[in-house]
């Protein structure tokens, strides 16, 4: 199962399924309400590896990524087009868009005992925009 | 996968890759926000062995850390700036720069068991300073 990322803004971020290792895709709803609620977020928490250039080829995308964490609210290039591809056997299982989304989580993690640093980057969409979320798949692809 | 850690202040510190064995970089974004909120703040993570010299060797300065944890917040030396690099197959993989860190939390770990002691270091950047923050990396040493 391949999984690959896009995220356009004022530059553009891909990372591709030799990068990213686990995409968790959760809408937000109250457990507590007694009939449907209105307020309704989307989430999508996407984990991966940071790989280190070897032969001279160019640094993967993931400095982008925290730079964006970085990105302060009064700055409109802290939402993103976001993109998130699940693809399996010539299939596009999943393809989630995320038109406005902003980080709410990032995190960078090394250790000496492991060859490649992992990141997990918590993405949510703006909530008066949630009706731009697409949802799609189950259609043929590569 | 290697990691030096560089603080500049009243002293200067500095460990290298024998000592560092792991590095944290976190965001601090309030979860529950509807849309991109202001509240925005860094955080690392370092941790590392603490050595004991032989033959002659200086001591590392990992005490010098333990210091700076006990700073005071009146004086001005409670913040430095510290890089930390991230350091693969002759690449720089990330280059994080705290211009005006200072220290959340400092932990010493030592027991009779291993031949070294262990630290973990937490470092936040100044809040009101956060877009001075780089991150960097993906270019050759």
């Amino acid at each position: 199962m391949g999984l690959r990322m896009k995220i356009e803004g004022s530059e553009s971020i891909y990372l591709p399924e030799t990068s990213i290792t686990k995409v968790v895709f959760g809408a937000d709803i109250p457990q507590d309400s007694n009939a449907r609620s209105t307020d309704l977020g989307s989430t999508v928490l996407v984990s991966g590896r940071i790989l280190t250039p070897v032969d001279g080829e160019a640094a993967d995308d993931t400095s982008k990524l925290a730079r964006w964490s970085l990105v302060p609210a009064e700055n409109l290039d802290c939402y993103r087009n976001v993109q998130v591809e699940v693809v399996n056997a010539s299939q596009i299982v999943r393809q989630i868009v995320i038109s406005n989304a902003f980080v709410v989580g990032y995190e960078e993690d090394f250790t000496d005992e492991t060859g490649a640093g992992v990141f997990k980057l918590l993405i949510k969409q703006k909530k008066d925009k949630m009706a731009n979320v697409k949802f799609e798949g189950g259609f043929s692809g590569e | 996968m290697g990691f030096t850690l560089k603080v500049e202040g009243a002293t200067t510190i500095d460990l290298g890759t024998t000592s560092v064995t792991g590095v944290k970089f976190r965001t601090d974004i309030p979860m529950d926000s509807n849309a991109r909120s202001t509240d925005l703040g860094s955080t690392v993570e370092i941790t590392g062995k603490i050595l004991t010299a032989v033959d002659g060797d200086p001591f590392d300065s990992t005490r010098q850390l333990g210091l700076w944890a006990l700073v005071p917040a009146e004086k001005s030396d409670c913040y430095r700036k510290v890089s930390i690099e991230v350091i693969a197959a002759s690449q720089v993989v990330r280059k994080y720069t705290y211009p005006n860190a200072f220290v959340v939390d400092y932990k010493e770990d030592y027991g009779d068991t291993e031949g070294v002691g262990t630290f973990r270091l937490v470092i936040k950047q100044k809040k009101d300073k956060m877009t001075q923050v780089a991150v960097e990396g993906g270019y050759s040493i």
